[in-house]
């Protein structure tokens, strides 16, 4: 369904919600599902502590290649969805900030859209090469992922 | 001899001390003799080298595989996770 939009990109500007939302709106969509995360300044979940700011970077050709891979993958299973936006911001991001978005949208909202949009950010998270650094009070530390990709992702 | 241009990133980058470096290397060699290649030319890098992502010309590439001549090569973390 190559007439449906798609959108993937590395950004370092704000991530307009309401812009790709419109990019991804068709007549016949009814229904969105849309994850975003932001930079958390408190965490007091398991390692508890704080946040001045995430630096976040990525190689971009590879990334934004990885980010379609992730879309076509969400097409495959699930055919109903119509427009699909995947973007992470990259650069200096502080608390409270959004650094990544992925929504989804269909005819319904009963059609898988929120798994779908669910497991495009799981998939995000795998398989598209961006790392954050995180700065606090106690000084900076890469996050690194254990998700080892497999021949073929 | 290949010609291949290495790309860092993240942590590793920090432990190389630099973004890109241009290596030869033998036609015939894998992308695992070229991780223990860098490990033993950076030490900073040796322990690195145990859960290193290789990317070939953006593609993901493993162990057994030959680095083609004029690739592109990343070297990085696993992707960043979190919950």
């Amino acid at each position: 369904m190559s007439q449906f939009p798609t959108i993937y990109s590395i950004t370092e500007s704000e991530i307009d919600l309401n812009d790709l939302l419109t990019k991804i709106t068709l007549t016949s969509t009814g229904a969105a599902a849309i994850f975003t995360g932001m930079v958390r300044g408190i965490t007091s979940r398991g390692d508890a502590h704080e946040t001045e700011y995430l630096e976040y970077e990525s190689y971009v050709p590879m990334a934004e290649a990885k980010m379609k891979q992730v879309a076509d993958e969400i097409r495959e299973k699930w055919p109903v969805v119509e427009g699909i936006a995947i973007v992470q911001r990259v650069g200096k991001l502080y608390p409270k900030t959004p650094t990544v978005l992925i929504a989804c949208t269909a005819a319904h909202r009963d059609t898988g859209v929120f798994d779908a949009a669910r497991y495009g950010i799981d998939r995000l998270k795998e398989i598209v090469p961006v790392w954050k650094k995180e700065v606090g009070p106690n000084g900076e530390e890469w996050i690194e992922g254990d998700y080892i990709p497999k021949p073929g992702e | 001899m290949n010609r291949i241009k290495l790309l860092f990133f993240a942590a590793i980058r920090d432990r190389a001390g630099a973004k890109s470096i241009e290596m030869d290397i033998p036609s015939d060699m894998t992308i695992l003799q070229l991780k223990e290649k860098l490990g033993a030319d950076y030490p900073n890098l040796k322990e690195s080298m145990k859960s290193v992502l290789v990317a070939v010309n953006r593609e993901y590439a493993f162990d057994e595989a030959v680095v083609p001549s004029n690739a592109e090569i990343a070297l990085f973390p696993p992707v960043s996770g979190g919950q």
